[in-house]
């Protein structure tokens, strides 16, 4: 009778340990994030950093991931190729990350992919617009920023609208301006419009009042404007003081219409620009609800309104990985990667979903981004007419 | 013609602010043989105190440039003391990594600070841009030339006439001589030093609100001062200053009819050519040493 | 000796590193190290022995790159043991330009002349698209092929550096010991006097030149073929920068100073990504290397070797100044450059 009580107890008791200790005892999930977060661009580097907190922050108050939590592992890739391609190594190598967001530049994208290919761990691509980063048969990659022909694709529709006749061009010197001007010019030669000048400024350079010049003399009716907002704003303050008068579009996403408006004053009026996610009227995206959540969430940290327009891509980013460890089961990078196939839900710029990008049997993922135009009017960032419905 | 005009004149503002930072540097490097790879970050620190003069504390556009060029010469001050008066005597590579952590360091510091993100300081000028038939030139620039016009002249009559700067001078020419006429050399090592990142340090608080502030915007000027320095002739401050203005028109010409792509090559190749053909530089004159 | 048996040390455990070390992450920086040897070596024989600083040092390192790279791609396909010879002709030719251009320049002069001449070749590589591919760069450099082999893993990746950073060691040391050697000693230490008996200044100083830039050119192969990418940030100044610490941080005029220096500074940045939160690392390599230039202005291994010589010489008579070129040999006294 004794014996019988105790070998229940001790039976009870065994089970007992096998249920889930709750979570906290378990080894928390870990993704990695590479972004420039020292040199020119930190701060777009840093506003993608402090988009995946949130991300991982909400994850976690949700009861985490299966029970586990999430925790980020940081990487700075200094901007540089071969530091992202470092830090790409020594994530999946000493902090054992069985998946990747990063690398913001297309260059430190590509150097960090061959390591993907050599451990065999995924990467969520997040900003970078190359388009031979989906091409070259890497079937590690999965992104969810659009090439310059989608973003081209994406504003051929309003063309017309825009009234663009014959279009200038004035991008950075990177793959990024380059791609740019390559795609947008493709499109608008499909539209028959035509091609005045092409003209770049170096990465770091602050006076472009030579390209300016030059520019005013084409007497074309539009600009095309590819680069980070530092040099957008003193593309638009130089304009204005050699009164160049067209419109001016800006392409990319990462113009931040907000701090144009902060810093170039008037000279930004009448600007359009490409962004990928609105935070000034959040309503408007395809998930209301998240948009709002995630704009107030921003605020609330008290990071910067002006980084919203980049910041949303470290929460995708993250948001894409944690779904595809859900529908996996398991952190481990080959079930990961297979899960990211499967993917399809709505993260704040829309919905994401990877399909098929490159060289047949090893293809890349290429998600289909929401794409929308905004335009600084009186001051404020609103819808431009052509627009409204 | 108008476009040429316009470059012109656009050349001539850029050039006054590469005079700026160059004088400034063309003291340090031709005196103190100091191979100053911080200097722009002086020029940084500049703009950044201007940032938070103007931006910060409110107060007038003067104060700003008087905060600056404060901010600077005690950095300086403090730099040449701490770090450079002890390894004096060791060799020029030396001296130059440790210039080279300290652009490190004041840039990080810089980041770490601020942030990435690039400040816009506050100005008092207009924005329309005055005319003059096809030209159009912006007040604020129109200021920052004649600013940068006054302190260089300001600066000239320091060296030129006053005691201070005839032991400057003097220290140039022979160090041990100066020092047996009782030229105290330490103390002239640390003013000089103080001396040139003030200058480095008005030239960001000018320019800054013309650009903007941002921790890496001194990486190109530490280069184009020294393209001015060489192409002016080490230690030759009216050389300096024409060195400045010529690389300014220069840049400007190249940018505009040969390729903007390649526009900050044309200091490049301006400085391989005076180099071979000139090596004391294009202003050089007898007060100038080797 | 001490010294000797260090050295044995060092390379018994540089030839068994894939067992020993912990993890692929640490072979990988192993590799760098290995590569940056070389780029500081080939500084070194400018900078220490000619006494000439070249800041423009990435070029030669971005030309090599960028050749090696070019030949290995399609259209071409060469194979990498006819890429690398041609890295380092293309290279080589080029510090033979820089030592034509800069002829009767020494001092701060050369230095401007050799960061012009990068700035110029940086500024090409972005913008000539055709050759270069421009800022996007050149992606799916092969790796190596040896028979019919692909030097693929890190291990065999890591026996191919070491022997070139071997065969650099030993170029170094035959270069400095030979006339040329003595020839450029002398003009670093005096060249109006070793021209007056007979030391052609200009010659010397393009030779070196051009080995310097050939060696440098040796590097950006293996950097290319190794991280399988290029792009116009080999040209990026802080490479140079980074050269010229390792140089002078570990002794220059020195033949272990370069070696030293570069792996301690290859390591450091590593070392620090672990050690520190991203946003002091670069602050704290800032501060780093003041104190090390502070507190060892000659360099890590003169310090070190006068240190242990003094040690146990403890009071004897002072070291003879001259004499033949050493493993530790440091550079005599505190030269500022001659300017013209």
């Amino acid at each position: 009778m004794l014996k019988r009580l105790a070998s229940t107890a001790l039976v009870a008791l065994m089970t007992l340990t096998l249920l889930p200790a709750g979570g906290s005892a378990q080894a928390p999930i870990k993704i990695g994030v590479i972004e420039p977060l020292s040199g020119p661009v930190a701060a777009s580097g840093n506003y993608i950093r402090m988009g995946a907190e949130i991300a991982r922050d909400w994850i976690n108050a949700r009861g985490g991931v299966n029970g586990r939590k999430v925790e980020l592992v940081i990487e700075d890739n200094k901007s540089d190729p071969k530091e992202a391609a470092s830090a790409a190594e020594k994530l999946i190598v000493r902090d054992k990350v069985p998946a990747i967001m990063g690398a913001w530049g297309s260059s430190m994208t590509l150097a960090a992919m061959p390591k993907l290919e050599e451990y065999g761990v995924p990467m969520v691509v997040e900003t970078s617009s190359a388009a031979s980063i989906t091409k070259r048969g890497n079937p590690w990659v999965f992104r969810i920023s659009p090439p310059s022909e989608m973003e081209a694709l994406g504003l051929e529709q309003y063309v017309d609208r825009l009234g663009v006749k014959k279009a200038d061009f004035l991008a950075v010197n990177t793959d990024w301006g380059r791609g740019s001007i390559q795609a947008f010019g493709d499109m608008l030669k499909k539209k028959g419009v035509q091609i005045g000048a092409a003209e770049f400024m170096e990465q770091a350079a602050t006076d472009m009042n030579a390209q300016i010049t030059k520019i005013k003399a084409t007497g074309g009716d539009t600009l095309f404007l590819t680069t980070a907002v530092e040099q957008i704003t003193l593309v638009l303050k130089q304009g204005q003081e050699q009164r160049l008068t067209r419109k001016i579009v800006t392409t990319g996403g990462s113009s931040s219409p907000t701090q144009l408006i902060k810093q170039a004053g008037a000279a930004a009026e009448g600007s359009y620009h490409i962004v990928f996610f609105m935070p000034w009227f959040p309503e408007a995206m395809p998930d209301a609800k998240l948009a709002k959540a995630f704009v107030d969430e921003w605020n609330k940290r008290g990071h910067p309104f002006e980084g919203l327009t980049e910041g949303f891509r470290g929460h995708d980013g993250i948001a894409t990985i944690v779904e595809a460890i859900k529908t996996a089961g398991k952190d481990e990078p080959k079930a990961i990667q297979e899960a990211l196939w499967k993917v399809s839900f709505t993260g704040v710029n829309g919905p994401i979903k990877f399909e098929k990008d490159g060289p047949a049997g090893k293809e890349s993922g290429q998600s289909k981004p929401s794409i929308f135009v905004v335009q600084v009017r009186d001051g404020k960032v609103g819808l431009p007419d052509f627009m409204k419905k | 013609m108008d476009q040429l005009l316009q470059h012109l004149v656009n050349g001539l503002v850029l050039g006054g602010t590469y005079a700026l930072l160059g004088i400034g540097l063309t003291l340090i490097f031709g005196l103190m043989s100091v191979v100053n790879f911080a200097h722009g970050e002086f020029y940084t620190l500049g703009a950044y105190a201007a940032f938070a003069t103007l931006a910060l504390a409110g107060l007038p556009f003067f104060a700003a440039l008087l905060v600056a060029i404060a901010a600077g010469a005690l950095l300086g001050a403090i730099c040449e003391r701490l770090l450079l008066r002890p390894l004096r005597g060791h060799s020029i590579d030396t001296i130059m990594l440790v210039m080279i952590g300290v652009w490190i360091a004041m840039q990080n510091a810089e980041l770490l600070t601020w942030g990435g993100v690039a400040r816009s300081i506050p100005h008092p000028f207009p924005t329309a841009p005055l005319t003059l038939g096809p030209l159009s030139i912006a007040p604020l620039r129109l200021f920052v030339v004649v600013t940068a016009a006054v302190i260089i002249a300001l600066a000239w009559l320091g060296i030129h006439t006053t005691r201070l700067g005839t032991a400057m001078r003097a220290t140039f020419q022979d160090r041990d001589t100066a020092a047996l006429m009782g030229v105290p050399i330490g103390r002239i090592h640390t003013i000089t030093f103080a001396f040139g990142s003030a200058l480095a340090a008005a030239a960001g608080a000018l320019l800054g609100p013309v650009f903007l502030a941002y921790p890496s915007m001194g990486d190109l000027a530490s280069l184009k001062a020294f393209s001015v320095v060489i192409l002016g002739g080490l230690g030759n401050l009216a050389g300096a200053t024409l060195g400045g203005l010529l690389l300014g028109v220069a840049e400007e010409l190249g940018a505009g009819y040969v390729s903007s792509g390649y526009r900050d090559a044309v200091g490049f190749v301006a400085i391989i050519l005076v180099l071979m053909f000139r090596p004391a530089g294009l202003f050089a004159r007898a007060e100038r040493i080797g | 000796m001490i010294a000797r048996a260090a050295v044995a040390l060092g390379a018994g455990a540089a030839l068994t590193a894939p067992w020993w070390v912990a993890n692929p992450y640490h072979l990988h920086v192993l590799i760098m190290a290995a590569i940056f040897t070389i780029l500081a070596l080939s500084l070194n024989l400018l900078l220490g022995y000619t006494g000439q600083l070249s800041l423009g040092h990435a070029a030669f390192f971005g030309i090599g790159a960028y050749t090696s790279a070019l030949l290995s791609l399609p259209p071409l396909e060469w194979s990498f043991w006819v890429a690398l010879p041609a890295a380092a002709a293309a290279s080589g030719l080029a510090g033979w330009a820089i030592g034509r251009l800069a002829l009767k320049l020494r001092g701060a002069y050369f230095v401007l002349v050799t960061i012009s001449f990068a700035g110029v070749i940086s500024l090409v590589s972005i913008n000539w698209m055709t050759l270069t591919n421009g800022p996007l760069g050149l992606p799916g450099v092969p790796a190596p092929a040896l028979g019919p082999w692909a030097l693929r893993t890190k291990t065999a990746y890591w026996y191919l550096v070491l022997s070139a950073a071997a065969l650099a060691y030993l170029v170094c040391q035959r270069l400095v010991a030979s006339r040329i050697g003595r020839a450029l000693v002398a003009l670093r230490e005096n060249e109006p006097l070793a021209e007056s008996v007979g030391i052609d200044g200009t010659r010397y100083l393009v030779l070196a030149a051009v080995v310097s830039a050939a060696m440098a050119g040796v590097g950006g192969s293996l950097y290319a073929h190794y991280t399988r990418f290029v792009s116009p940030e080999v040209f990026l100044f802080s490479y140079t920068v980074t050269m010229v610490i390792m140089v002078i941080a570990g002794g220059q005029g020195t033949l272990a100073g370069p070696v030293v220096g570069a792996l301690l500074f290859t390591v450091l940045p590593e070392a620090l990504r672990e050690a520190v939160a991203w946003q002091w690392q670069m602050l704290a390599y800032g501060v780093v290397l003041v104190l090390c230039m502070f507190f060892l202005p000659r360099g890590i291994v003169p310090t070190v070797a006068t240190a242990w010589r003094t040690a146990r010489t403890a009071g004897g008579p002072p070291e003879m100044r001259s004499g033949s070129v050493g493993l530790f040999k440091m550079r005599r006294g505190s030269d500022t450059p001659e300017s013209c």
